[in-house]
């Protein structure tokens, strides 16, 4: 807890302290204004009683103007607090962006995507109401106790005892207002995982007619995890009712001790002078705004917690393995010369093992077979060809030139990709192919994968919406127009990973075909496969894993 | 607005009783916070005037001290009780609203439902839910306990301190906080709805940036999309801070309102004091109330900044389309039809009770969405259930003569019990037997049995353990006609030869389609039919 604290400073409090410091002081400073206005009201009402109606006009003036200033301050705190907060969610997130996809950590990219999206704005209260309501605490209540003690020592007194109690509740309330906060969270995270979970079945649901009775049971679920929550709501909010119950009973004892003295039935608890009414209509209006910072911290304290867990998130995703790719992604000018292509020695390390390439030559328009096991190597070997990865040791040879950091932009400017599994974005089919493409292109590169007469059943043919899941393409549609999004790259150079998986025999044919026609186009190919048929069809085999 | 209501309307009549209770303890909070102030000021201004006066003994002190500790305390805990009460029934409320989402869904076709297994769909969903649950506990409820309480503040105030006082509590506050709220949610409801919409596509972004990363490298282009992304998240803060300066303007003015509101009711006090009609007590009255309605504004500011992106949420939920309009004409099931009749381009099948028929045909080749045809889950011509046209079959009654086992089938968090009685409850020994049929009983005989607990979307089972509790989920119906969708895929081939003759087995009144890549040859099957659309 100690190090997630400096931690925290370190890395989300000091790069924005200018800020704070400057909110801290204008939200100090409109706090200060206060206790003029109340002596403001105190002043004209009592100079009511003794017949001095002009204060009126110039108490009500100086009362709204002290509303004014305290309103622009207050205004002013929260400019600097919302551009603190925004400095620092956009550079997290922009860190994010610029990383995840770039070097690949193994964690899910829906997780990725609900941090740098979803739980980056949880930093915002944190540091907008936590940071202040700490300063705030820390200095009015101190203030207006001096201001009281000044008028009368009973009042402060007790202030001074219902004020230091306080603290000893906000630690327990502080823990139940977290386990308040956290209670809902979990009960609105356990329905919504729950609605999810329904949602996501839902064709079958629906296909077993069981619709009603799934939102019945979604509805029992439901009530008894509220049954559940309520339980610890209950505990959690007496807990705060009781700072607010100190608080009612300190403005509750000033008011009929004032009362009670201006009546003359207590004659101590001032210094020397008697209490006037004007002090007394003083005191009872500084009274509460004394408890207001307490309320106010213990307000922002879960907001400390919530900010506390994301940063928790952001530092383990900081330090979780990542695999960089060679070169910078940047468009370059394609490498020169046909394509070559030579593996010597070349290892790729993982963080537990050692992965040896096998050694192999590729020249222009040859077409290669890796075969071997599952987990030999297969994948990875495409990767490496691809600077994907980079190589522990030994080389690999690109158009007569080493791959690096320096060559792997232009050689990647000739070579494109057939993943295992699809990913299609929420766009167009056009866009995906390629949104720059021709029609006469189109049409080509789907006739070379199979793929023209997938686009004809489509609803809405090439401006069919794919979105992630494929808007009703199959498995071996989805290959085919992958194919299709490699030749229209126009690269000489395709790498395909088990083009023919999970599919059926006369799919795979399909697939296969496909392959061959692109050969026969003048395309070099390296087919990552453990299919037969596949490696049939090519002129080389190399053996991954031996 | 138009589209809020409804949802307004929903999440109001989830649990009517403690909705009212609290909203009126909302109102009470503010009501005594207003009493207490009011009280204490005219106490400590009378006990002033008594004892200047020199009548100190003859005060009634009792009265007023002992009411300004009863407000205080049952102030505190009316708070308590407001806050149990809004927020139990805002947790049922978010529970109806989840449940009518979950009924809304009866009315999609089999495209739209497959869609809902995509994670920036179902992401969507739930953002949009989560922004419809602050509805009523940071919309409705605030502002509606501010008008309330200003209404009552004000028949009390010209009660005790005439109509000249309460006047310039109400007037000075109600007209300008409407004006104040009127033009915040202007200003905010558009871009508090682009933000929810623009965060949507942020998120969506990430995610297939980080998906389709090898693609991007390869083609040079991640750095465009990353650009791309930083634009989106650029405009999406840029209207942030314009929400930010909107909400922070409205609070400003809402305080140098209370701060007018208070000098204003100081001045109309003063005057009537001087004139003789009020004792300076009373008329003090109207400065700590107006001081104390203070509390009542703020609450609702923030409901009102978020409207727009509720109003969005509610405009995308809403869009779901309603339950199927019920058919006028009821059908008769014919028992002398063929239980299935198809007579498509694709495909000429009739298919009668007991009998089992296989259609075969490469993957895209229209299999799967025949099925869903035959299953009322797609437009067709052509295609009979009995008899009967099956666009014409009631839904309820449709299922529960034809039950489909998808693909791509979905189990959900909970026991196998639970899964298994999905559609209505249903004998263990049923359970068994369905079990048995599927190859299945002895794996959930070695675990917990029925209670076997599965995580989400039925993990902690194998792809082909799942498959079998899907098929025997489906048995539990006892349908007149079975449709399965590849349902030996991921089963070796012996386990594979058991459950399809254990489906026989257990229904062998049913009429059965299955599509198969492989088994097509197995004993079940009498009749075998190709279908290709692409010829």
């Amino acid at each position: 807890m100690k190090s997630s604290r400096r931690l925290a400073s370190a890395r989300i409090i000091a790069p924005v302290a200018r800020q704070l410091r400057v909110a801290g002081v204008l939200s100090v400073t409109s706090g200060l204004i206060w206790p003029a206005q109340a002596g403001a009201l105190a002043w004209a009402i009592s100079g009511w009683v003794t017949g001095e109606m002009t204060r009126t006009g110039i108490a009500a003036a100086l009362f709204i103007l002290g509303g004014v200033l305290s309103a622009l301050l207050t205004r002013a705190a929260g400019a600097c607090l919302f551009d603190a907060a925004d400095r620092t969610i956009a550079r997290e997130r922009a860190a994010l962006i610029l990383r995840e996809a770039r070097a690949r950590a193994d964690v899910s990219s829906a997780e990725v995507a609900a941090l740098a999206v979803q739980k980056l704005p949880l930093l915002q209260p944190w540091i907008t109401r936590y940071h202040v309501a700490m300063v705030r605490v820390a200095i009015l209540p101190l203030v207006l106790l001096a201001v009281t003690f000044w008028f009368s020592w009973v009042a402060g007194l007790v202030l001074l005892v219902a004020g230091p109690l306080i603290p000893v509740f906000m630690a327990l309330i502080g823990m139940a207002a977290e386990e308040a906060s956290r209670r809902q969270m979990v009960e609105v995270g356990t329905m919504n995982a729950m609605l999810m979970d329904r949602l996501s079945a839902m064709l079958d649901i629906r296909l077993l007619g069981a619709v009603e009775n799934a939102s019945a049971d979604f509805q029992d679920r439901a009530e008894a995890l509220r049954v559940k929550t309520m339980r610890v709501l209950r505990v959690a909010f007496l807990s705060s009712t009781v700072l607010e119950l100190f608080s009612a009973i300190g403005v509750a004892m000033v008011a009929v001790f004032v009362g009670f003295t201006l009546l003359g039935e207590i004659t101590f608890g001032s210094w020397g002078t008697q209490l006037g009414l004007g002090e007394g209509l003083f005191l009872l209006l500084i009274a509460p705004e004394f408890f207001q910072p307490f309320r106010d911290l213990a307000a922002a304290w879960h907001d400390r917690a919530a900010g506390l867990s994301v940063l928790a998130e952001l530092e383990e995703l900081d330090t979780t393995g990542r695999v960089a790719f060679l070169g910078t992604a940047r468009e370059t000018a394609p490498l020169r010369g046909p394509i070559t292509l030579a593996l010597s020695g070349a290892a790729v390390a993982y963080s537990d093992r050692i992965l040896p390439l096998p050694d192999f030559k590729l020249n222009t328009g040859e077409s290669l077979a890796l075969v071997g096991p599952s987990g030999a190597g297969k994948s990875t070997t495409l990767e490496a060809i691809a600077g994907l990865v980079p190589l522990a040791r030994g080389r690999i040879t690109v158009c007569g030139k080493t791959l690096d950091e320096d060559t792997a932009d232009a050689w990647r400017a000739r070579i494109a990709m057939v993943p295992q599994t699809p990913h299609f974005a929420d766009q167009t089919l056009r866009d995906w192919l390629d949104p720059d493409a021709d029609e006469a292109a189109l049409r080509i590169a789907l006739e070379l994968a199979e793929a023209d007469r997938i686009v004809r059943r489509l609803p809405d043919g090439l401006d069919t919406r794919l979105g992630e899941t494929g808007g009703g393409v199959s498995g071996g549609e989805a290959r085919r127009l992958m194919i299709a999004r490699a030749v229209l790259s126009r690269r000489e150079l395709i790498l395909a990973d088990e083009p023919t998986a999970d599919l059926d025999p006369e799919t795979a044919q399909l697939v296969i075909a496909s392959l061959k026609r692109l050969k026969d186009a003048g395309h070099s190919l390296i087919v990552a496969t453990h299919d037969p048929a596949v490696f049939g069809a090519m002129d080389l085999t190399v053996e991954v894993g031996s | 607005m138009k589209a809020l209501l409804p949802i307004i309307r929903l999440l109001l009549t989830a649990e009517p009783k403690s909705m009212i209770r609290g909203a009126a303890l909302s109102v009470i909070v503010l009501l005594m916070g207003a009493a207490l102030l009011g009280l204490s000021g005219w106490f400590i201004t009378a006990t002033g005037i008594a004892g200047l006066a020199g009548i100190g003994i003859a005060f009634d002190v009792f009265r007023p001290s002992a009411g300004v500790r009863f407000l205080a305390l049952g102030r505190t805990a009316a708070r308590y009780g407001e806050r149990l009460l809004t927020h139990d029934a805002t947790l049922r409320a978010l529970a109806a609203l989840r449940v009518t989402l979950l009924r809304r869904q009866v009315g999609l076709d089999a495209r739209a439902l497959a869609r809902l297994r995509g994670e920036a769909e179902l992401t969507r969903i739930i953002s949009d839910v989560d922004a419809l649950d602050g509805v009523i506990l940071r919309f409705v409820l605030p502002g509606l306990a501010a008008l309330v309480t200003h209404l009552i503040v004000f028949l009390a105030l010209a009660w005790l301190a005439g109509w000249a006082v309460a006047a310039a509590v109400l007037l000075g506050y109600v007209p300008v906080a409407v004006l104040v709220f009127w033009r915040l949610a202007r200003q905010s409801i558009v871009p508090s709805d682009q933000v929810e919409t623009q965060s949507q596509a942020l998120r969506r972004g990430m995610i297939d940036m980080i998906r389709d990363r090898q693609a991007l490298i390869l083609r040079a282009r991640i750095t465009a999309r990353e650009a791309d992304l930083l634009a989106i998240d650029a405009s999406t803060r840029k209207m942030m801070r314009a929400l930010d300066l909107s909400d922070r303007n409205a609070i400003a003015a809402l305080s140098v309102l209370t701060a007018a509101v208070t000098g204003l009711a100081l001045l109309v006090g003063a005057a009537f004091v001087g004139q003789g009609a009020l004792d300076p007590a009373t008329g003090a009255i109207g400065v700590f109330v107006a001081l104390a309605l203070a509390e009542a504004l703020p609450p609702f500011a923030r409901g009102v900044a978020d409207f727009g992106r509720m109003a969005g949420a509610a405009k995308r939920i809403g869009q779901a389309p309603g339950p199927i309009p019920a058919t006028a004409v009821r059908p008769d099931a014919k028992p002398d039809e063929p239980v299935l009749s198809v007579d498509t381009p694709e495909l000429a099948l009739q298919l009668e009770a007991g009998k089992a028929a296989v259609l075969t045909g490469p993957s895209g080749g229209g299999k799967t969405s025949m099925l869903m045809q035959i299953a009322g889950m797609a437009a067709s011509e052509g295609v009979f259930i009995l008899g009967t046209r099956v666009t014409e079959w009631p839904d309820a009654e449709l299922r529960n003569i034809v039950t489909m086992v998808p693909q791509r089938s979905a189990l959900i968090a909970g026991t196998i019990r639970e899964n298994l009685s999905l559609s209505g409850e249903t004998k263990d020994e049923e359970m068994w037997r369905a079990l048995a049929a599927v190859a299945l009983d002895d794996v959930v005989r070695a675990r917990d049995g029925l209670e076997t607990q599965l995580g989400e979307g039925g993990t902690g089972l194998s792809g082909g353990q799942a498959r079998r509790l899907t098929l025997a989920r489906a048995l539990l119906r006892k349908p007149k006609l079975l449709l399965l969708d590849e349902p030996i895929e991921g089963l070796d081939d012996a386990t594979a030869s058991r459950v399809l003759t254990g489906i026989r087995g257990m229904l062998p009144e049913a009429a059965i389609l299955a599509t198969l890549h492989r088994s097509a040859d197995h004993p079940v099957f009498n009749i075998s039919q190709k279908i290709d659309i692409r010829r």
